[in-house]
């Protein structure tokens, strides 16, 4: 997030894009809900009908994987109204020209009919956000997870630097973290082509100062993406894996390519808290302590490193990821692995790390956490990114054009399906969540968002168990008759093992990200016949 | 021998007094530990210095009386018969601080679980306690405990109810074992002035006029038993309601619970009650699947109309206590209090 999470409940208008955020981000959309009741305007651009579109004053109902098109004609709108920021695009940005001139030879109403939203909608949302100066930007998976997710965020970056709503307070581009501590896992390096803080693996200098710390070389060619590795398949060009709280066996996409990889390993390691359906694959399984048994810091949505501690001992002989890290280590001949504290960890990330510099133990303890970047132990942590620059100096306006989803829908399988998170019960693969008795009772199973018009049209009925097919695999999954979903479109979530939705999911992604697009493809129902 | 119904404390003798009484019973009290919150905790052995009576405690007395989860019995099964072992008897409590919603709520809850049988493992941590409360001359930022008729200052329920008169505090006893408390430890106590009586009525006054909430509860009572609630009053607040159990989890009065067995090997086991919300779907679903609650439109209903419409017609007293506790929990900012003004706002159909 540019912004803090504190700074959404002023703001004047919200735009949220791709994020179911009161049941995924509760937190968070508590603080948005508070900005309505205050009289801010609420834009959700969602091809579903979450709980947040209900309460928003313009939800703009998109065909999922338009999302370019549909911001496109957000930003052509906002030039002819004349509602664009030249000042700010003078002084903070480049390569303007470029995408006025591209956004001027747009067809309005072809941007229209391919989002399937009517140009009067999208006209009222372009002004509502263009007009306000505390215009905030909220998004999540919806946005990212598509072959043209890159470009999905880049057209939102170039919506917010059009309209100058970035650089101040209650105006910026926001992200929500998935995972509470993704933020911080990214910020540690687990990305492919950088060191920990986004220091760029090329950079000799900054090799050599973690040469110099670590007494060892490290690797200076970028690694592989997470689909990457779970997707070599039987290449043989992946020959072991440690996988550490992560249920690749259930959430990446196109299973069953992801099953052969794991199969084919020479050796495969997880550490998780629960035996997952990864887990069950491995050679080794590291019973590893869960966020109540261990120390340590997360990192959350608004770059905040919060100490987290430890609230009860490791039950029976769970080991916090450190130590079986450390163990690993030494038994490998890693020097250095030999940390007597969570507070000794952190001093060598505030010593590697420029943008956690300031973040000692004992300044996180006292201060409720802080935000990065925070460069030194004076430095009071960073509440907004991208006062007075942009980290790479001037915003670059890049032009965004409109790609149609790798898979489009066909005689054969004339549905779209989106996946996600389904449930405020359920958090992911529910590896946590299923082990919890009165969640399982809140939600006790998969279900497949329908639109009533379907269902008629295939004469299913609500409760039913249908088969639900694309190209890659097969599903047996149960109705659910709903108006979130529009018709054509249906939508479940990847937390039931019963119902292993991602063995119908795409495994095409995006080129820069390497996101793969769960958010679209083609599936066609079947009625299942009574035995 | 002296009156023993209403004393005065010098505050140089509130620790002395506690430091006694620990020595009778555990002692409870609003405790801030190392991360800055406020809870009821056990007053430890070391000294007494980290009570806390700046901050509303972040939860009720609830837990000590219904906790999160309980163990009921222990069972075991011999040739189909069950037999049931009772659970470890409760201790003897002294409950320090407590405000005045709090023991509020516990009175409610008297009720709730004596009819129609008494609750024995309830009533058994109930008759083991001594509640002193301590009067709000400042109410917190989400009160409305006078609008709801239980506080700033009680009037009956305590064992010992506490005014702080700035040096000093006023305690009042109340029937039983408050009483016997003064009377063993009253050379801690001197007798009450008139001056105190008088600065004790001003506070009061004062305290009465502080609330930043005004929350028309007996009007929304009322006006419930003689009007419907319109149903886009429903829908509003359920659009907002995310099934997350906040605010029957923190209320002191929301009493719903399950009881489950929980078999510990082929023959025996525990049986297990723990809190449950009539907000939840899995509440009110049936097991085929029906469920009688459209939670789309009527998430709340069942909640609020059960503490201001069915309660105040059996009992003449909504069971919302004012403490303003749901209103910070609340995700959905779809609390009472929301309901309340909603309501009360509602043009007569």
């Amino acid at each position: 997030m540019t912004n803090s999470i504190g700074e959404l409940v002023d703001a004047d208008v919200l735009l949220i894009t791709g994020s179911n955020t009161t049941e995924t981000h509760p937190q968070i959309g508590r603080n948005i809900l508070e900005a309505v009741d205050r009289g801010a305007k609420l834009l959700v651009i969602d091809p579903r009908k979450t709980d947040i579109a209900r309460q928003a004053d313009i939800h703009l109902a998109l065909r999922p994987g338009t999302d370019i098109a549909l911001i496109n004609a957000m930003m052509r709108i906002i030039l002819d109204e004349d509602l664009a920021d030249d000042l700010f695009i003078s002084m903070r940005t480049e390569n303007f020209i470029a995408l006025r001139d591209y956004l001027h030879r747009l067809d309005l109403d072809e941007l229209a009919r391919i989002t399937e939203i009517d140009r009067a909608t999208i006209h009222e949302a372009a002004c509502t956000y263009a007009r306000s100066s505390k215009s905030v930007i909220c998004y999540c998976l919806g946005v990212t997870q598509h072959t043209c997710g890159t470009d999905n965020v880049q057209a939102v970056a170039n919506l917010a630097m059009l309209t100058g709503n970035v650089e101040k307070k209650h105006s910026g581009v926001d992200p929500l973290r998935g995972q509470n501590n993704v933020q911080g896992a990214c910020d540690m390096a687990a990305l492919p082509a950088v060191l920990p803080g986004y220091q760029s693996l090329a950079d000799l200098e900054v090799q050599k100062r973690f040469r110099d710390v670590w007494k060892h070389d490290i690797p200076t060619t970028p690694g592989k993406s997470l689909t990457e590795m779970t997707h070599s398949g039987k290449d043989g060009s992946i020959k072991a894996m440690f996988i550490m709280g992560e249920n690749p066996a259930l959430s990446d996409p196109h299973l069953n390519r992801v099953k052969t990889t794991l199969e084919n390993l020479d050796f495969l390691a997880v550490s998780d808290i629960f035996l997952t359906e990864t887990a069950q694959l491995a050679d080794v399984v590291f019973p590893a302590a869960s966020f109540a048994e261990k120390g340590g810091t997360i990192t959350n949505s608004e770059r905040r490193v919060q100490i987290c501690r430890r609230a009860i001992p490791p039950i029976h002989n769970c080991r916090p990821d450190s130590h079986i890290i450390m163990d690993l280590g030494k038994r490998i001949g890693c020097p250095g692995m030999d940390f007597d504290s969570d507070a000794e960890i952190m001093e060598e990330i505030s010593l590697l790390t420029p943008i956690y510099g300031g973040m000692h133990y004992d300044r996180l303890a006292r201060n409720h956490g802080l935000q990065w970047p925070c460069l030194d132990r004076n430095h009071p942590g960073t509440e907004f990114l991208h006062k007075y620059y942009f980290a790479r100096g001037k915003g670059r306006f890049t032009i965004t054009r409109h790609q149609e989803p790798y898979e489009k829908t066909e005689k054969k399988y004339p549905f779209t399906l989106v996946t996600g998170r389904g449930s405020y019960h359920h958090y992911h693969t529910a590896t946590m969540s299923r082990n919890s008795k009165r969640l399982v009772r809140e939600y006790p199973l998969a279900l497949l968002e329908i639109n009533r018009a379907d269902c008629e049209k295939l004469q299913l009925k609500d409760g039913e168990t249908v088969e639900l097919s694309s190209k890659r695999g097969t599903v047996r999954i149960t109705t659910q008759i709903t108006d979130r979903v529009k018709p054509g479109t249906v939508f479940s979530s990847f937390h039931f093992f019963e119902v292993p939705i991602n063995e119908l999911t795409v495994d095409a992604m995006d080129p820069k990200s390497k996101c793969p697009e769960f958010k679209v493809c083609a599936v066609q129902l079947k009625k299942v016949a009574h035995d | 021998m002296i009156d023993l119904k209403e004393l005065i404390l010098s505050k140089d003798n509130l620790y002395p007094l506690l430091r006694k009484l620990r020595k009778e019973a555990r002692l409870i009290a609003p405790v801030k530990n190392e991360h800055g919150d406020t809870l009821f905790r056990p007053v430890g052995d070391r000294d007494t210095t980290d009570i806390d009576l700046e901050n509303q405690p972040q939860e009720s007395l609830k837990p000590f009386f219904l906790p999160q989860q309980e163990t009921l019995a222990g069972y075991t099964i011999n040739k189909g018969e069950y037999s049931f072992s009772p659970p470890p008897p409760a201790l003897d409590t002294i409950f320090f601080g407590v405000r005045s919603c709090d023991l509020t709520a516990l009175l409610y809850m008297d009720l709730i679980f004596s009819k129609p049988f008494k609750d024995a493992t309830y009533f058994d941590r109930r008759n083991h306690s001594l509640i002193i409360t301590l009067g709000c001359n400042q109410p917190f930022a989400n009160c409305f405990c006078e609008a709801t008729s239980s506080g700033p200052y009680l009037e009956y329920g305590y064992g010992l109810q506490f005014i702080d008169l700035g040096d000093r505090y006023y305690v009042s006893a109340g029937r039983g074992k408050g009483a016997d408390l003064l009377n063993k430890w009253s050379y801690f106590f001197r007798e009450v002035e008139e001056e105190d009586q008088n600065r004790r009525y001003q506070l009061f006054l004062e305290a009465r006029g502080q609330f930043t909430r005004n929350i028309q509860v007996p009007h929304a009572c009322r006006k419930l038993q003689q009007e419907p609630v319109a149903e886009a009053i429903w829908e509003k607040l359920s659009s907002r309601c995310y099934d997350c159990g906040g605010c029957a989890y923190v209320c002191p009065t929301c009493t719903c619970f399950s009881v489950d067995d929980k078999p510990q090997d082929n023959s025996s086991g525990i049986r297990v009650r723990s809190w449950d919300a009539c907000t939840s779907s899995g509440f009110t679903r049936m097991t085929g699947g029906h469920n009688p609650v459209d939670r789309t439109r009527h998430a709340l209903k069942r909640r609020f109309l059960h503490k201001l419409k069915h309660d105040f017609a059996s009992h003449g007293k909504a069971s919302c206590t004012g403490c303003g506790r749901c209103v910070d929990i609340c995700f959905g900012g779809v609390d009472i209090t929301t309901f309340i003004e909603l309501f009360t706002q509602q043009e007569k159909p």
